[in-house]
């Protein structure tokens, strides 16, 4: 393929790379270096600079200073056109492509071979067969990517990347969204590629990968690089330390609940299944308790939750609230039985951006406030004040501001607000701290640990390690469909929760 | 760090600075709902075509002038009330205009005797059973929108693109392509029970009020603010929206039809042409009304106003003597502008 006709060992060395958005500098003045036949991960939190790195590199974003030096050519400013003519490929994190064509159609996206404008059809098909024969996958050029699974997209994505001169293939995060047998088949052609004499970044914060796959790890924290060894000559622990830092010890726990416990579990999974989401989990909320359910995208975590308020349902195991079996075919019935959901796109699946904030906390509590199936505003507005400084929702008194005038740590509570209205006893609350800031994430953190107080069970689904240290009494870890850990207490460190999710 | 500590044990969360005032009204670009300027902009408008059409007619202000407007208008206004309440949960429903057609087109075919009319489904109903078989249609003609909408998830506007298509062949199938005449049906649209106005304009009075108050205070107009707003957090919130979507299908078939029962009335005859454009005027009226294409905004007050601007176009560019063919043009012209304020209104609102 292309990337073998290269030739010459391809070299990328990037130097005192600096990079601002808005006044605040997200790269400190990185290096990478990227050499042909040989893989580079790159590791880091989320926030740590390592996107904004690759794609400088890839010539999406303009670094503020630094260079690129490419087989000994220096660069101070690459485009993304630049960047592809000197080899260098980029597969992000979301798909590129366009999944309503066929696969051979988007290998040859925005580069149709044609003659006086016309496609040239046989020429497509032709470089879709060589390429994903080359990568010796069996995917069928005249079928439609939509109908593609998602490791399979993943791989009509490299071809695609790979269908130009790559010789740099850059890999955001490939294996988020993929199984563990679709990883594995694309871990055998990172190292096939390594072989033809590709350079490959790959960017990701699973640690188990890295020594599958890296030849060497560079770990980036806060913009600067904190780790950069062989492979070989790292432990995990090292990694992980090198990605938190002194943040390790600055994520303080809770004190312990000095209220009781309930005993009888308000939400309870017993050996529960969901076909190919989720397998034999077995978890409980109590009364007065958070619980952390603690699992990276494609976990099987959120869907756990979800099942407890009807957006999906058990194939096999059970359900129960209050110790009793319950099944929970939509939200009606969730609510019916006192579950209240805070879902992770706010703004798509929990707030009225262009109502009242009164409206958006009152709604799910109409038909309670309503007489005679009417509701006053004056009763939206009751409702609205009756939890704004309870939950210091930093908003003008008026109930009937827009929603969308709040900051997201303020629509949040708002959000929160509408499940105390309706009294519901047990909460489900999906990634509530993502977009959220800082000083917002504390307020939520201390309302949450206040209604736990007041004996409500609250299941907090997250993939961000630090919410679950800050806010849970217990802990489940998830792993590919499966509950792989439950930490109690103090016991609830980041070590621990990277550690038992496989880094 | 034990600064951190100690903000962790009053319970807030650490790593969080114990101060943090950050600006917490968001930097967006805040504009509180345009309501009532917007309201007024109407009202002005509609005052400026008013005057406009006094001064350049000697006829516009007449009392009869006068009354064949809120005849019209009250005819497009009961259909605009539910269409208000359909747009705000972000449906629309095209098919009104051939929908009433076709209910009066019905209730003629039933009342029409077969004896001495030529008409192959005349039924010779007394004129109750003939509303009884105008509102079957009308439910018919509720049920099959409302469940390819909501049962069979097409989209709102696809659907009754179709059903008007659909109900506009029926009538002509009913009507055998002629108009057919009516007898003793005069009360509904010709009565002038109070002030030398006519029915129809009271009814459109309480329809209105009906519709605000549905909208303004109960739980099926919220939730229809709420579905607009948002589909997915209005059925997150526990709203069942495909119940609440099909009855607001419902109401618009209902409401079609009383429309269409007023018009065949004060016509004395149903044509197979009755109600062919309803849908344009109904739909730039609730959209000029400030109802927003994208959903969970949209007034009644807002469509009342938007329906006498519609009315009082059309019937002052008559009394000018503008040739209809270019009042079809202004007809046009008047949705893509309302349309476009809309699209204005959407982008400077608040980003979401």
């Amino acid at each position: 393929m292309a990337a073998v006709e290269a030739g010459t060992a391809f070299a990328l060395q990037a130097r005192g790379i600096r990079k601002s958005f808005g006044g605040v500098e997200v790269l400190h003045g990185v290096d990478l270096d990227a050499d042909g036949g040989s893989v580079v991960a790159l590791l880091g939190e989320n926030g740590a600079g390592k996107s904004t790195l690759v794609k400088i590199i890839a010539g999406d974003y303009t670094a503020d200073s630094g260079t690129v030096v490419v087989d000994g050519v220096e660069h101070h400013a690459l485009d993304p056109r630049l960047a592809r003519d000197l080899g260098v490929a980029i597969i992000m994190q979301e798909f590129q492509d366009a999944p309503t064509l066929t696969v051979a159609e988007n290998i040859s996206l925005g580069r149709l071979p044609g003659r006086v404008g016309l496609v040239d059809w046989a020429a497509v098909r032709q470089r879709a067969r060589h390429i994903l024969g080359q990568l010796e996958v069996d995917i069928n050029p005249d079928v439609r990517v939509a109908s593609l699974r998602v490791g399979e997209r993943q791989i009509v994505e490299i071809a695609r990347a790979l269908s130009g001169e790559a010789r740099l293939l850059i890999l955001d995060e490939p294996t988020a969204a993929l199984s563990h047998h679709e990883a594995e088949i694309l871990f055998h052609f990172i190292r096939r590629l390594r072989r033809q004499g590709v350079a490959i970044v790959y960017i990701t914060h699973r640690l188990d990968e890295v020594s599958e796959i890296a030849d060497r790890v560079q770990v980036l924290r806060d913009g600067s690089t904190a780790l950069l060894a062989k492979v070989t000559e790292v432990t995990r622990r090292d990694m992980i330390q090198a990605m938190i830092g002194r943040r390790m010890a600055e994520v303080a726990r809770p004190p312990a609940p000095e209220h009781d416990i309930g005993a009888q579990p308000a939400l309870r999974w017993i050996d529960a299944s969901l076909t190919r989401v989720f397998e034999s989990v077995s978890l409980d909320v109590k009364p007065g308790e958070v619980v952390a359910l603690y699992g990276k995208l494609g976990s099987g975590a959120v869907e756990v939750a979800e099942t407890a308020y009807g957006l999906r349902r058990l194939t096999a195991g059970r359900l129960e609230m209050d110790s009793e079996v319950v099944a929970i075919g939509s939200p009606v019935s969730a609510i019916a039985r006192g579950v209240g959901f805070l879902p992770a796109d706010r703004k798509a699946g929990g707030a009225f951006m262009v109502r009242s904030v009164g409206e958006n906390v009152a709604v799910a509590s109409w038909p309670v406030l309503a007489r005679m199936g009417m509701i006053r505003d004056e009763v939206e507005a009751t409702a609205y004040r009756r939890w704004r400084d309870r939950l210091s929702i930093r908003a003008r008194n008026s109930s009937k501001q827009l929603m969308a005038t709040l900051s997201g740590g303020n629509q949040q509570k708002v959000l929160l607000a509408r499940w105390l209205e309706r009294q519901s006893r047990a909460l489900v609350l999906i990634e509530p701290t993502r977009g959220v800031d800082v000083g917002a994430r504390g307020d939520i953190y201390a309302a949450l640990r206040r209604l736990a107080a007041t004996g409500m069970a609250m299941l907090v689904v997250t993939s961000d390690y630090e919410e679950a240290v800050q806010i849970a009494d217990r802990a489940y870890v998830m792993a590919k469909g499966q509950i792989v850990a439950e930490l109690r207490g103090d016991a609830i460190t980041t070590t621990q929760l990277l550690e038992a999710a496989g880094g | 760090m034990t600064e951190d500590q100690a903000a962790a044990d009053d319970g807030r969360a650490a790593g969080v600075p114990p101060a943090a005032p950050p600006a917490d009204q968001a930097p967006v670009r805040v504009r509180m709902p345009i309501k009532l300027p917007e309201t007024a902009a109407l009202l002005g408008v509609l005052v400026v075509l008013i005057a406009f059409f006094s001064l350049t007619s000697p006829f516009f202000l007449r009392f009869d002038n006068i009354v064949n407007i809120l005849q019209n208008v009250a005819v497009i206004g009961i259909i605009a009330c539910p269409a208000t309440l359909l747009l705000i949960s972000g449906q629309f429903d095209l098919s009104v205009g051939s929908a009433a057609g076709f209910v009066g087109m019905l209730m003629a075919v039933a009342a029409a005797d077969p004896e001495t009319t030529r008409v192959p489904f005349a039924l010779g109903l007394p004129i109750w059973g003939a509303v009884i078989v105008a509102l079957l249609g009308a439910a018919f003609v509720g049920l099959i929108n409302a469940f390819a909408v909501t049962v069979v998830g097409i989209n709102a506007l696809i659907t009754t693109l179709g059903t008007l298509a659909i109900f506009r062949g029926l009538t002509k199938v009913l009507g055998d392509g002629q108009t057919i005449r009516i007898q003793g049906f005069g009360e509904l649209g010709v009565v002038r029970p109070l002030l030398d106005i006519p029915l129809p304009v009271y009814l459109f009075a309480l329809v209105v009020i009906l519709f605000w108050f549905i909208q303004r205070y109960t739980i099926y107009g919220r939730s229809m603010y709420a579905i607009g707003a948002s589909p997915v957090a209005a059925r997150l919130a526990g709203i069942r929206t495909k119940r609440a979507i099909f009855i607001g299908f419902m109401l618009s078939a209902g409401l079609v039809a009383l429309a269409g029962l007023i018009r065949l009335s004060q016509v004395g005859g149903a044509s197979v042409n009755t109600g062919i454009g309803f849908e344009l005027a109904v739909v730039t009226a609730v959209v000029l009304g400030g109802a927003s294409l994208a959903g969970g905004r949209g007034t009644i007050l807002g469509t009342i106003i938007a329906v006498f601007i519609v009315g009082v176009l059309g019937n002052g560019l008559i009394q000018l003597r503008v040739p209809s063919f270019w009042i079809e043009v202004a007809g046009g012209l008047l949705l893509l502008g309302a349309v476009a304020f809309d699209q204005l209104r959407i982008r400077l609102a608040p980003a979401n």
